[in-house]
């Protein structure tokens, strides 16, 4: 028999934890889908399932003077009408599902399922997001590029919850999204960019760039931004092609029931192209 | 009293809905009732060697070919399609038997157990077996294109759709005595499915009941593929001798149900030396999938169609319906006209181009007019007011700006299709195949009973029979009942298809009230019954596709306006506008939610709606890969109805159910055409195929 865990604090979710694996819910919006089971069956989990929805230390939004800090239960929704939320995200969380997924959905979910096409992970790792995994006894902070590991995959120990997501603050000229999906709302992205850019006396300062659904997990590469920060902001066309060539061997998608590599790829080399030109555009502004 | 007919009033079927009160299948139960699942073939084409079943827990049934009292083939025009699979399989999911008993768990137990021992055969996909061939001509073609200055041919391609509708197929049955089944079913065809069982339970008719559930949606994937279901569930309703329900997953109905056929059509004109279109010879493919079905039917209407709201002297049409191992295709909203109008609209298009006109001019010239000749060499008899609706189209979408302003302008573009679709049962079909029969019943409340197999699947049949009986009886609305037929008690008024209902079986039900009128005695119960008498004048021949296709014919102008993302070659709907003749709406609301919704299937099949199999297994299988457009994705429509009345339709209706969705396509890819400047000859035009076509420098 499947037993279910609804624990009223952090500290029971975690003591639990400790003595047993569970199957962790948040949100439930991937893993009811992924345990499944026909009509009037119920789900099929292949161990103790532990609700976390609603344990009060897991909710809500606060910083300080280096962070933004999202505890890691707090739902899309709430996120999105959240002042200290940087608007790229709420952006992004906008074309995620739709409403009513949104209530419940979570970040933590989000991240944890790992898929190469989540939609807030593209924007998380433009900003060097840490998340901090607890358990029983300890609580250990790691970036989110390295906490995913591949797709679906993660470093997260079983009797880890990850409770917090810390976004460094980060300072910003302006950003730049575009999801695509098969249609323009509820549809999980083909493929998706984000990037931010920071001018300063028409010096570019800073770059980032990641792509979604492109490769096993988010693509983004440091180097390849370093190629172009410090240029002018009038030398940035020029260099368009190399950073095209640049990602290229990066940008490594499939062929699925959604969409095929070739245009995958296409449109990913098409994105960097519109950014860059998007920055000229907006930097000329008076 | 004496309001116009068109007045909207609230749909009477919506409170129910909307309050979760309507009983769909999947809400209703019976004591001791069993479930029922279906193993299937895991391959496409195989030899059967033998299905190993393991040992059945009591109260456990398999139900498989054996067990058919009948022939097994679902009753339909072939005897080809099978109830279950008896030596082979003919594509991925088709039915071998039936796991029947009470707890699903054990049920699907029993399903992961069996052994399916079946030898692989070569599977076909492509179109090599043609299972049906049609061809007719009108006029003259073969000296016309043997003296044609120029021919022009073009190929054009349209890919599957999957009907989505939010129920999926099902049925809940129970044993009314040894003998007598009773099925209760999300259908459009109560008399469909009733004949198909008496078939293949080899009985008595009176044996065989079916009522109708609330349905909800259906647009064609509920005409025939119920009748499949309906005949394994009462074979296991005889045989158990108890209640069984049997209701399909999203992604199993999704995989293996009917969808529309993908086609192939070539397309050549003949040319004279003035430019003028003299000929045109079409030929059409239809995948038809592993069984034929209605598949023939479908290939007639299309060809039937093939000068669309054009009147061409000389034709020769022909195509042919080629058997595949993949799941059978069938009846779907238009039925056949999507695939041709698609086709001619783009290549009258094209032809334009080609020839160095304007399109706009060029097709206008050709445009139908009272008195002209159909493709069949039937005649147009009633007024044509294409003119009046292409002129008032064009003023609301500011057409003919928008076309000079984006010759110039990039990734903006706006298509205009013409469309007629006939109405009712092709040629005689209605006295030959159906003879629909109604009764109105008159209690001694003078409470007015419409007693007729018509099925409201949201479409609003029931609101808009009650109108035209309250109407004609003067006598509200709240003293007309139209509930869920029964066959016990209805007579066959024929399937709820081919844009018949309001027409055909409306027209019936409003000669019985007109005759219940003139009989009319208060407190006295009173009984008429209606036949279909076919008007004299049509004459059709069936064998050589000669005559009147249909008694009358609804028209449409739809014009789609886009933007294309050079990006991501993304196509943002920016506006939609259309002008209909459904000769008269029988409640306005009603047909514009027709409109509304048909246009939104119609144009997401041109541009959105994206279907394929490998290898004979459908990609995709449930609501999050098969995309069909959300609010989100319409652009805000302007639809505009003129008034033409049908003689014979009530009060002047004539069919709005497909018409409305068979434009959409050709509307869509002559917009996206316009905005990236390369013509298109397939749909639906996804952001794939775009690119490929913005990336391809020999067009
Ligand atoms: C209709 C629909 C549309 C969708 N559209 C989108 C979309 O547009 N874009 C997109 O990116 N996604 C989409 N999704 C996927 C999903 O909604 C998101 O990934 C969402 O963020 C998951 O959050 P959740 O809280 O529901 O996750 P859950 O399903 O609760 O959990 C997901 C995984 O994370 C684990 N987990 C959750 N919380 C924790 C925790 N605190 N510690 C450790 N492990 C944890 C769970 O064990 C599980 O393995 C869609 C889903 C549906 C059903």
């Amino acid at each position: 028999m499947v037993k279910h865990l609804i624990p009223n604090t952090l500290n029971e979710a975690l003591e639990a934890l400790s003595k047993h694996p569970y199957q962790i819910i948040g949100g439930g919006t991937d893993a009811m889908i992924q345990y499944r089971n026909h009509s009037d069956l119920s789900p099929r989990f292949k161990a103790h399932v532990m609700y976390i929805m609603n344990l009060k230390a897991l909710q809500g939004i606060s910083s300080n003077d280096a962070a933004i800090i999202i505890q890691s239960m707090t739902p899309l929704e709430t996120l999105n009408s959240h002042a200290l939320v940087p608007p790229l995200l709420r952006k992004v969380i906008l074309e995620m599902a739709s409403p009513a997924l949104r209530y419940v959905a979570t970040l933590a979910g989000n991240i944890v399922n790992a898929s190469p096409a989540g939609d807030a992970l593209v924007p998380l790792y433009l900003w060097d997001t840490e998340v901090v995994l607890q358990s029983h006894q300890n609580s250990r902070k790691i970036r989110l590029s390295e906490c995913i590991t591949g797709p679906k995959k993660t470093g997260i120990r079983a009797d880890e919850l990850l409770t917090q997501i810390i976004i460094p603050k980060h300072d910003e000229s302006g950003h730049y999204y575009q999801k695509v999906g098969g249609r323009r709302a509820d549809a999980i992205a083909k493929i998706s960019f984000a990037g931010t850019y920071k001018i300063n006396n028409n010096t570019l300062t800073d770059i980032r760039m990641a792509f979604g659904a492109v490769s096993a997990t988010i693509v983004r590469q440091r180097d390849i931004e370093n190629m172009i920060i410090g240029l002018n902001i009038n030398d940035l066309s020029t260099k368009i092609e190399q950073l095209q060539a640049a990602y290229a061997p990066y940008i490594q998608p499939i062929d699925d029931q959604r969409s095929n590599r070739v245009y995958r790829k296409q449109v990913a080399l098409n994105l960097i192209a519109d950014f860059i030109n998007h920055i000229i555009k907006e930097a000329s502004r008076p | 009293m004496h309001k116009d007919i068109s007045q909207s009033i609230h749909k009477l079927d919506a409170h129910a809905r909307m309050q979760g009160k309507a009983q769909y299948v999947g809400d209703i139960d019976i004591k001791g009732m069993l479930h029922a699942i279906t193993l299937r073939s895991p391959i496409a084409k195989g030899i059967i060697k033998a299905i190993h079943y393991p040992p059945l827990p009591s109260g456990y049934t398999i139900i498989d070919y054996r067990d058919i009292p009948g022939k097994n083939f679902v009753k339909m025009i072939f005897e080809d399609w099978k109830i279950f699979a008896e030596d082979t399989v003919e594509h991925i999911g088709e039915p071998i038997a039936l796991i029947v008993g009470e707890d699903k768990r054990v049920l699907y137990d029993i399903h992961d157990k069996i052994i399916c021992d079946i030898q692989p055969l070569e599977p076909l996909f492509s179109y090599q077996k043609s299972v049906i061939d049609y061809q007719f001509t009108k006029g003259n073609p073969d000296p016309v294109f043997k003296q044609a200055k120029k021919i022009i041919k073009e190929t054009y391609e349209t890919g599957y759709q999957e009907q989505a509708y939010i129920e999926p197929q099902g049925f809940i049955g129970y044993p009314e005595t040894a003998e007598k089944v009773t099925l209760i079913g999300s259908v459009q065809c109560l008399y469909y499915v009733k004949n198909a069982v008496v078939s293949a339970l080899d009985t008595h008719p009176d044996n065989v009941r079916v009522i109708q559930a609330a349905v909800g949606g259906a647009f064609g994937g509920k005409e025939e593929y119920p009748s499949l279901i309906a005949c394994q569930l009462a074979i296991a309703i005889r045989k158990t001798q108890k209640p069984i329900k049997l209701i399909f997953e999203r992604e199993e109905d999704m995989s293996v149900t009917t969808k529309r056929h993908p086609s192939k059509t070539t397309m050549e004109a003949a040319i004279d030396a003035d430019n003028n279109i003299v000929g045109i010879r079409a030929k059409v493919a239809l995948d038809g999938g592993a069984y034929i079905g209605l598949s023939g039917v479908v290939l007639s209407r299309a060809l039937i169609a093939v000068t669309n709201a054009y009147t061409i002297k000389h034709l020769a049409v022909s195509g042919d319906v080629f058997k595949t191992n993949t799941v059978p295709n069938g009846a779907f909203r238009g039925f056949g006209a999507p695939q041709m109008i698609f086709a001619i609209e783009m290549f009258m298009h094209h032809l334009a181009k080609q020839l160095n006109q304007d399109p706009y001019s060029f097709r206008m010239q050709y445009l139908a007019k009272q008195g002209d000749q159909t493709s069949t060499s039937g005649l147009f008899r009633d007024p044509i007011i294409m003119p009046k609706m292409i002129q008032k189209a064009t003023e609301m979408a500011q057409f003919h700006d928008k076309v000079k302003a984006y010759k110039t302008m990039p990734n903006r573009g706006i298509g205009m299709s013409y469309f007629l679709h006939g109405c009712g049962f092709t040629g005689s079909g209605e006295s030959t195949h159906i003879n629909a029969q109604v009764k109105l019943r008159k209690d001694d409340h003078d409470h007015v009973y419409i007693l007729v197999a018509a099925v409201d699947m949201g479409q609003g049949a029931k609101t808009t029979l009650i109108k035209i009986v309250s109407h004609t009886l003067e006598i509200p609305i709240e003293q007309v009942h139209f509930d869920y037929p029964d066959t016990d008690d209805v007579p066959d008024s024929g399937p709820t298809v081919a844009s018949r209902t309001a027409m055909i079986v409306g027209g019936l039900v409003n000669q019985a009230a007109l005759e219940m009128k003139s009989l009319w005695q208060s407190k006295t119960p009173l009984e008429v019954i209606k036949r279909y008498k076919q008007p004299e004048w049509i004459v059709w021949d069936e064998k050589t596709f000669q005559g009147d296709a249909y008694p009358a014919y609804s028209w449409g102008v739809n014009i789609v306006e886009v933007e294309v993302s050079p990006i991501t070659y993304q196509v943002n709907i920016i506006g939609i506008w259309s002008v209909y003749d459904v000769g008269k709406a029988l409640d306005e609301t009603i047909v514009l939610g027709q409109a509304d919704g048909g246009t939104a299937q119609g144009v997401a099949y041109g541009y959105l709606e994206v279907m394929v199999h490998e290898q004979g297994q459908l990609k995709q299988k449930n609501m999050t890969d098969y995309i069909i457009p959300t609010a989100v994705d319409m652009a805000p429509t302007q639809t505009h109805l003129y008034d033409n009345p049908f003689a014979l339709g009530p009060y002047g209706a004539k069919g709005a159910g497909e018409l409305t969705l068979v434009g959409g396509a050709p509307a869509v890819a002559m917009a996206i055409e316009m905005a990236i400047k390369k013509p298109i000859k397939k749909i639906p035009a996804t952001p794939e195929y775009i690119m490929e076509l913005m990336h391809d420098d020999d067009h």
